[in-house]
């Protein structure tokens, strides 16, 4: 049995959704041009994967192994409909702007990847600290890359103005790049280079 | 019974259909009260914005009280009572066989290829007179349909703001439409010229400010042109003879009244 | 000369394992053999022996851009020249007073005059280049223990051919950057690399800073000034209107307006023919760009278009326009980053030909889709290497077992 402490923090650094496994790219390319928008993201996603795996490690002596994947789902889909719909109700702005992406969660191979991999063999208590974890590891690398691609993007964290734009009477001229989804690609790369520089164990083996 | 068996299965599906869509149906049920209200506040402040008076600590219903919302017939430019104001939706209209209206190719100016037969405008009213017009406008840029507002000084002529809040042109050069300083130079430029003819034109260059024409020109964006040419296409479109031109000269005739 | 080989001799055991900048040691062996040389032998059991060495190949490259690099020089003189005549406005800044100490007259009749101000534009371009992209190199050398390669001195060459004069120098510092580390040296270096560095660096620019290389207000270097390229002339009026800014054999000779070193088709040639004569280019790739291009512009010309004047535009300009013959010349044909089997090479080249013209044609925000298609092409010859090997294997399989 894992410590409670190792399911909690291993997903931040040693086994990140993203930075290992490369898992939930797709949100991460669409929602990370704006600190703002990521940290509501995030937020719904570790309320997801937390709420999620609880029940599935709730049912889990319960449900008939052939309609498993079926029963997963379906909890993740309610989890992400009663997300989206307090959001468009009480972060309206934000819930604009994330568009489809909030819906987007169910299919999150993050998400189902925890319920079906951990929270069916593991109980409740671990499997909340499990979905918690790879939540936050999700999270943290979107932080760092809507961080860099907000500052060079557009000047500004969580929308003050950092560097003054030129457009805007200041010196710094914004990198157009760092407003279109690619410069993610380039972002998340750099950071696993850079993971994977310092935990050397995370390298592949070459075939 | 056991785990896999097909009683068991139907139990566990049947159980969990219902709790989820308890779930569901009661967020969606709750929240959309509050839901419906954002929207609503969402476009008057759209609206607000284009005119240049939306303050950002202030409710938006108390701001929006000087404004009267009206439902135009394009083609003969009355008002027309037909619709409920307050929850017309120009955009469901266009698609609605029974208002919308082919543009034909030759005037499609703005690219849309239909839109409604009536337009929801906008009366920022001040003691009974008739201070601002604001009216909706949208067509193609470069990747996009852009949706704005446009609103107009009581001489229906000269621009007070005109604002996009809908677009996907290209971040840092189309998507400067959004640039505060390129929306601001459109204050006191001017749609028609004396003679009542459509002369707003963006350019693709920078205007000129000493030129005869000036206040009839727009700067274009650098590295945008086809945007550029979108927005001067569309107000074009919209403020000449096939848009609000018939509306407007009505107005100027006849006033607000019903 | 002696003396500097004593010096050479008497650094070389701090550089060697257990010195002292044991580190720095790729350093010390590019400045060697820079100078000198190498004294060393193969000593490994099997060898290659062939003239042609990394460095002949890069060497012949750069000697067949050399028209490229005088056109460039003389060409952005000549744009910046011509456009102040016309317009008035001089040279600004330390090139004015530069200028002016070497007697600069701004003529665009005198050959001098164009090459001085074009040189004022170029050189700072293609200095920091090489020094911003050495650096890099050197840095990564040093970290992995490599030895410095010439690698290098292609990608320093191609990169300020490729911008417009008047990119800002931190712009060009930036873009080198990106080119050389993420173009070429995550992936391992010199060789390793899938993507042109050059282009990934260019295509970094034009999307980080559009302003600043696309549009109309960069190609010719005298401030306030807008030319705009004869493609954009094209996408904008179609043929009409780029035979109003340049006749054909203007744009061939390339005393047009555009990137640097790219105007010139007649300079290109000269390389196409030095790359082909010496084995270093790939002349399948340039032959099926050839076939693809006039294909598909024919093409276009026969559906024609009311609303997309680019579609009158006929295969003799589209060769000669923007950075087509520059493009599938010395870049599309780079043995790295390109197809390496023949089969493959024809289609590599048909493939980035024809997506040139797509681009040009038929998406209404480029009028220029080389760079593009050059990259996009990059992307896929390994998959086209890939499908000919495996087709090929195929193919002799049948034999062993009949």
């Amino acid at each position: 049995m894992s410590k409670p402490r190792d399911v909690l923090l291993d997903p931040l650094f040693n086994k990140n959704p993203i930075g290992l496994q490369i898992l939930g790219i797709c949100s991460a390319l669409a929602v990370t041009s704006k600190l703002e928008t990521v940290v509501v993201m995030a937020l719904a996603v570790i309320f997801v994967i937390s709420g999620s795996n609880v029940s599935v490690s709730l049912i889990r002596n319960q449900v008939p192994s052939s309609i498993r994947i079926i029963v997963e789902i379906t909890i993740i889909a309610t989890l992400v409909i009663i997300v989206d719909q307090f959001l468009k109700a009480y972060a309206f702005g934000i819930s604009k702007q994330l568009s489809v992406f909030v819906g987007l969660i169910i299919t999150n191979c993050i998400v189902l990847g925890r319920a079906e991999a951990f929270a069916m063999k593991n109980p409740p208590g671990l499997s909340f600290l499990d979905g918690v974890g790879n939540g936050l590891g999700y999270s943290i690398v979107l932080l760092i890359v809507a961080f860099f691609r907000e500052l060079l993007g557009a000047g500004k964290l969580l929308g003050f103005t950092i560097l003054p734009s030129t457009n805007e009477g200041g010196w710094y001229l914004p990198n157009g790049l760092m407003l279109l989804p690619p410069s993610a690609f380039f972002i998340i790369g750099l950071l696993i280079w850079a993971l994977r520089s310092w935990k050397t164990d995370q390298i592949e083996e070459e075939n | 019974m056991s785990r896999d068996s097909t009683g068991k299965v139907l139990t566990v599906a049947f159980v969990l259909c219902v709790i989820c869509s308890i779930l569901v149906s009661a967020a969606a049920v709750g929240l959309s009260e509050r839901q419906e209200r954002n929207k609503a506040e969402e476009k008057k402040r759209n609206i607000l914005q284009a005119a240049g008076f939306y303050e950002a600590d202030v409710p938006i219903n108390a701001q929006f009280s000087k404004i009267e919302t009206r439902i135009v017939d394009l083609q003969t430019g009355e008002f027309t009572s037909d619709f409920d104001a307050a929850n017309f939706d120009s955009r469901s209209a266009a698609r609605d066989p029974e208002t919308s209206y082919r543009i034909s190719p030759d005037l499609d100016l703005a690219g849309i290829k239909t839109r409604s037969r009536y337009k929801d405008i906008y009366l920022v009213m001040d003691g009974g007179e008739l201070q601002q017009l604001i009216l909706p406008v949208h067509g193609k840029g470069l990747w996009s349909t852009m949706y704005g507002f446009i609103s107009l000084a009581n001489d229906f002529t000269t621009v007070n703001g005109f604002a996009f809040y809908e677009h996907g042109e290209t971040p840092g050069l189309g998507g400067e439409i959004d640039n505060p300083g390129w929306k601001k130079q459109w204050q006191g430029k001017k749609i028609y010229d004396e003679a009542g003819e459509t002369r707003i034109k963006v350019l693709k260059g920078m205007v000129d400010k000493n030129a005869q024409n000036a206040v009839y020109q727009a700067d274009g964006l650098a590295g945008a042109t086809l945007t550029a040419r979108g927005v001067g296409d569309l107000l074009k479109y919209w403020m000449g003879d096939n848009g609000y031109k018939p509306f407007i000269a009505r107005l100027k005739t006849t006033g607000v009244k019903q | 000369m002696k003396a500097l080989r004593n010096l050479l001799d008497k650094l070389h055991p701090h550089f060697t394992k257990g010195g002292k900048y044991e580190r720095l040691y790729p350093l010390y062996e590019a400045a060697d053999s820079f100078i000198y040389t190498p004294g060393e032998v193969t000593d490994g059991a099997p060898h290659v022996r062939d003239a042609m060495d990394l460095k002949r190949v890069m060497i012949t490259v750069v000697f067949a851009l050399l028209p490229c690099f005088f056109m460039a020089m003389w060409n952005t003189g000549y744009q910046a020249n011509s456009a102040m005549q016309f317009s008035g406005g001089s040279v600004e800044g330390w090139r004015g007073w530069l200028l002016a100490l070497l007697g600069f007259g701004g003529d665009p009749n005198s050959l001098v005059d164009n090459l001085l101000l074009g040189a004022a534009w170029f050189v700072p371009i293609y200095l920091v280049t090489n020094v911003v992209g050495g650096l890099w190199e050197a840095l990564f050398c040093i970290v992995r223990r490599h030895e410095l390669n010439e690698g290098f001195l292609v990608t320093g060459s191609l990169f300020p051919l490729i911008c417009p004069p008047t990119l800002p120098l931190w712009q060009v510092a930036l873009g080198i950057s990106f080119g050389v580390v993420i173009g070429k040296e995550i992936f391992g270096g010199t060789g390793k690399n899938f993507l042109n560095p050059a282009l990934t660096g260019r295509a970094f620019l034009f999307f980080a800073y559009p302003a600043q290389i696309s549009g109309d207000r960069v190609w010719t270097a005298v401030d306030g000034v807008s030319g705009a390229t004869a493609l954009a002339h094209a996408a904008e009026g179609g043929l009409q209107a780029v035979m109003a800014v340049t006749s054909w054999f203007d744009a061939f000779i390339g005393v047009i307006p555009g990137s640097m070193g790219e105007t010139s088709t007649l300079a290109c040639l000269f390389g196409a023919a030095v790359l082909v004569l010496s084995g270093v280019g790939a002349w399948r790739i340039m032959i099926s760009g050839l076939i693809g291009a006039v294909g598909l512009s024919t093409l276009f010309v026969l559906v024609g278009s009311t609303t997309n004047p680019m579609f009158e535009i006929g295969p003799l300009w589209h060769l000669v326009l923007g950075g087509f013959a520059f493009g599938l010349i010395f870049m599309a044909t780079d043995p790295v980053s390109g197809a390496m089997t023949e089969e493959g090479q024809w289609l590599y080249g048909l493939l980035i030909s024809t997506m040139c013209i797509l681009i040009r044609v038929v998406n209404p925000a480029f009028p220029e889709g080389m760079m593009l298609a050059i990259l996009f092409g990059n992307v896929f010859a390994p998959v086209i290497d890939q499908m000919v090997l495996k087709h090929h294997i195929k193919r002799r399989l049948r034999h062993v077992q009949g």
